[in-house]
């Protein structure tokens, strides 16, 4: 499977080459385009984020507490398949090599089917999201994986300790022991600061940092916006 | 007339050199700035039919004409950030525009909407077209990138994705397969990827790498909530 990465780096797409009997997993919507000779067939994982209990099947499906996965295969060679995300940003390639790599849920674009996904990790807990819908995706395994970000997006070699809000985490190694944490000491700092909760990483990895955090843009021109029905 | 286009792909600029006595169009509020000796009208292009017809392609009934009173220059800048791209039209070939992908041309040009019938209808928003034919030049814009696909056999592209293609490709929407209804519903309704434009036959398409609609759908939540007293 061969891979260019487009349009850099705000409007990023990648463009993933693959030959007969090759598999690509990847983020429902996120096709812009592709070649005829493939098949697509959608399943669906339940997000780590959604509360117990009893809710109707309909209803779940539709307020976005599954993911919902696109399986292509290419049925001949010289196939092609252009990705992209929603929001401005950049694409990373990550090469997993029977490692462990946790995803923010909105980052994930694609990834080799060797990698098992799974959305319902919760190790970060629940405090950890600001917004509705947030989830964190492990991928498990060895093979390609593709990322985007809001804004640019750099790896950081962690090499101790390193503090990272949590709107601005891309990924991270799995070898890296995180907690969650006030942005401050005190919990009146840590409102003002508007940081709240950030993570602190400890010990060697890599965390995938992105420039911007949606959630504080999306909170920044909402406001703006006409009202919405409840 | 002569022509350059800068800051691609992300911010791109038309800057248009005119001699005395040219004229050139574009869409209402494109204009980003001009020398002096250039005269700016609006009007309804062609007469009142010709203007029903574009605003049937969801383009404005108005179109802005400069014309140069001396050697003069004029930029260009769509509404929203993304790519432009030129197209010289040489009476062999018409472009098809996607909703919105139009920017400007220059004399020799005629814009027309082309009713797309049941297939427009089928696409949402979607293939509700304009064609551009004649002799002259045809500039058109996106949200994100164009990368321009040289088809040979045939393609898929989301619907939302489609800027503008040559009239030498055939084009019908359909679904991908694997998501035909009665197969796999679930790819269909829930698939987000349902309808596609497949393109067949030779010829460009070009594609644009972000889509307001969905980018719009993302925002939705940020909106605040209405309220209603009593």
């Amino acid at each position: 499977m061969q891979y260019e990465i487009l349009a850099k780096p705000a409007a990023t797409v990648v463009k993933i080459h693959m030959n007969a009997g090759e598999h690509l997993t990847c983020e429902v919507g996120a096709m812009v385009a592709m070649s005829t000779r493939m098949t697509v067939e959608t399943t669906t994982q339940k997000k780590g984020s959604s509360g117990g209990g009893i809710m109707k099947g309909l209803k779940r499906l539709f307020a976005g507490e599954s993911l919902f996965i696109n399986h292509f295969t290419a049925r001949e060679d010289g196939q092609f398949i252009i990705l992209g995300p929603t929001m401005m940003g950049d694409i990373i390639h990550h090469r997993l090599d029977n490692a462990t790599l946790i995803v923010q849920g909105g980052s994930w674009l694609a990834s080799d089917p060797d990698i098992t996904i799974d959305a319902s990790f919760q190790g970060l807990g629940k405090a950890f999201f600001s917004g509705e819908g947030a989830f964190w995706v492990k991928c498990s395994g060895s093979g390609d994986l593709f990322m985007n970000s809001f804004g640019a997006i750099y790896p950081v070699e962690v090499d101790g300790d390193y503090i990272v809000d949590t709107g601005h985490i891309v990924a991270f190694e799995d070898t890296l022991n995180f907690s969650v944490q006030k942005a401050s000491d005190s919990w009146i700092s840590s409102f003002l600061s508007g940081e709240g909760l950030v993570c602190r990483f400890q010990g060697k990895g890599i965390v995938y940092c992105q420039s911007h955090n949606p959630s504080s843009f999306g909170f920044a021109i909402g406001p703006s916006l006409t009202p919405r029905q409840a | 007339m002569s022509f350059t286009i800068t800051q691609r792909p992300d911010f791109a600029l038309v800057t248009v050199n005119m001699k005395a006595g040219e004229k050139f169009y574009s869409e209402p509020g494109a204009m980003a700035t001009m020398t002096p000796n250039i005269e700016l009208t609006a009007s309804l292009k062609g007469g009142l039919m010709s203007s029903l017809s574009r605003g049937l392609g969801g383009e404005s009934l108005i179109i802005s004409t400069y014309e140069a009173k001396g050697d003069g220059e004029i930029t260009f800048a769509a509404g929203q950030p993304g790519d432009a791209v030129h197209y010289a039209l040489d009476g062999s070939v018409d472009i098809m525009l996607q909703r919105g992908a139009y920017l400007a041309n220059s004399e020799g040009v005629e814009v027309t909407s082309k009713w797309q019938g049941m297939r427009g209808f089928f696409s949402g928003e979607g293939l509700i077209l304009l064609k551009a034919h004649g002799n002259g030049d045809l500039f058109f814009n996106s949200y994100g990138a164009i990368i321009e696909i040289d088809v040979e056999e045939e393609v898929y592209v989301d619907t939302g994705f489609i800027v503008a293609f040559e009239s030498t490709l055939n084009y019908n929407v359909t679904t991908l397969p694997g998501a035909r209804p009665g197969t796999n519903w679930k790819s269909l309704f829930l698939g987000g990827e349902g309808l596609v434009c497949r393109f067949s036959g030779r010829g460009k398409v070009w594609i644009q790498t972000r889509q307001i609609a969905t980018y719009l759908n993302w925002v939705h939540p940020f909106r605040p909530v209405q309220r209603n007293n009593g």
